[in-house]
């Protein structure tokens, strides 16, 4: 899974409902990879707004990987910044571990980089 | 057999007539899943670059590689073993109960159901799958959905009026002892004349802009724009 991916998912747990709490969910245990792939400037800039950046940058805290604060006024022409995102959420891969939720505690499996959402019956 | 007169709640139907089934047939399955529908196909390539999407109910991958330059497209199957699938082609995709998306609100520019809706037991599950497309979804983004229609023109005969059906998936070359193949039952519900049409409109929230027919019949397609 890339981290991309991870900036679009939340907890879905039936009662967990504090939005704030939900998104992002936080790595535990992860086995990262980096797995080099070609940069497509336009894509990243027309991207961008689907992003949720606080998310990001969360998360990239968390892992001790770099990103800027913010995203820079002009992001098209900001070579720094546009290598820091793509190495990021297009190259850098969870192989193993989970994602906790920080309002109910649910973790999500991570297993040969496929994330296990299905939640048990009492859940949904 | 009736599908009607199957007595299981629809979560066991589900779970005994189309998961259960898909992580048997995977492989075979996904060996005869390969030639991308023209519909589909046009869909993807006129995407804006920098457009983010999900395929719920991916299967084993088909539309996950049609274009991946400039566009990037998560996957999610409730089957683990099409997920196996497509990561072993190098796509992105997870797990998922397509009632139940772990994706937050308005997260994507399009989705795209194909061949996924009419596997769920009721209408009021098929309601809260098609739900869960425009939860995702941002508005002014796009949904494709394809369904099994009712009408079909194709090889395939169903008897008159009936819409819960139970189909079989018969393995080749899966010889048992007494020498017959092993044939899996797949449960469908087949959609009538302007039901796909009603039950996308009946979620609200969108404008239809297209609604036709797809291979020969056998799917009923619909293409939506969200409105808020």
């Amino acid at each position: 899974m890339r981290i991309i991916t991870h900036n679009m998912l939340k907890c879905h747990v039936k009662n967990c409902t504090d939005p704030n709490k939900q998104f992002p969910l936080r790595f535990k245990d992860v086995q990262l990879e980096q797995v080099e792939a070609e940069r497509n400037d336009e894509f990243l800039v027309r991207m961008l707004p689907r992003l949720d950046w606080p998310a990001l940058l969360k998360t990239s805290k968390e892992l001790g990987m770099g990103l800027p604060e913010s995203i820079p006024e002009n992001p098209g022409e900001d070579e720094e910044f546009l290598q820091a995102v793509h190495t990021f959420i297009m190259e850098t891969h969870v192989k193993e571990g989970s994602m906790v939720c920080d309002g109910c505690a649910h973790e999500y499996k991570i297993s040969n980089g496929i994330p296990n959402m299905l939640l048990a019956e009492h859940e949904i | 057999m009736d599908p009607e007169n199957i007595d299981l709640s629809d979560t066991d139907k589900e779970q005994q007539y189309v998961h259960a089934v898909y992580n048997q047939i995977a492989g075979h399955f996904s060996d005869t899943r390969f030639k991308p529908w023209p519909v589909i196909e046009a869909f993807l390539k006129n995407l804006p670059p920098g457009s983010i999407g999900a395929d719920v109910g991916c299967g084993n991958g088909k539309y996950l590689g049609l274009r991946t330059n400039d566009i990037f497209t998560i996957g999610t199957d409730r089957s683990d073993s099409l997920v196996d699938i497509c990561r072993q082609r190098q796509y992105e995709c997870l797990v998922s109960d397509g009632l139940d998306l772990p994706f937050r609100d308005g997260a994507f520019d399009y989705v795209i159901s194909i061949a996924v809706i009419h596997h769920f037991a009721s209408n009021e599950r098929r309601k809260r799958a098609v739900e869960e497309l425009f939860r995702i979804l941002r508005p002014g983004g796009s949904v494709l959905v394809f369904a099994w229609a009712m009408e079909q023109n194709g090889r395939r005969k169903f008897e008159q009026g009936v819409q819960d059906v139970l189909v079989p998936w018969v393995v080749p070359g899966s010889r048992q002892q007494d020498g017959s193949e092993r044939v899996y039952q797949r449960y469908y519900h087949l959609f009538k004349e302007g039901e796909l049409s009603d039950l996308v409109q009946s979620v609200g929230m969108c404008t239809i802009d297209q609604v036709g027919y797809d291979k020969d019949n056998w799917y009923k397609i619909i293409l939506t724009e969200k409105t808020a």
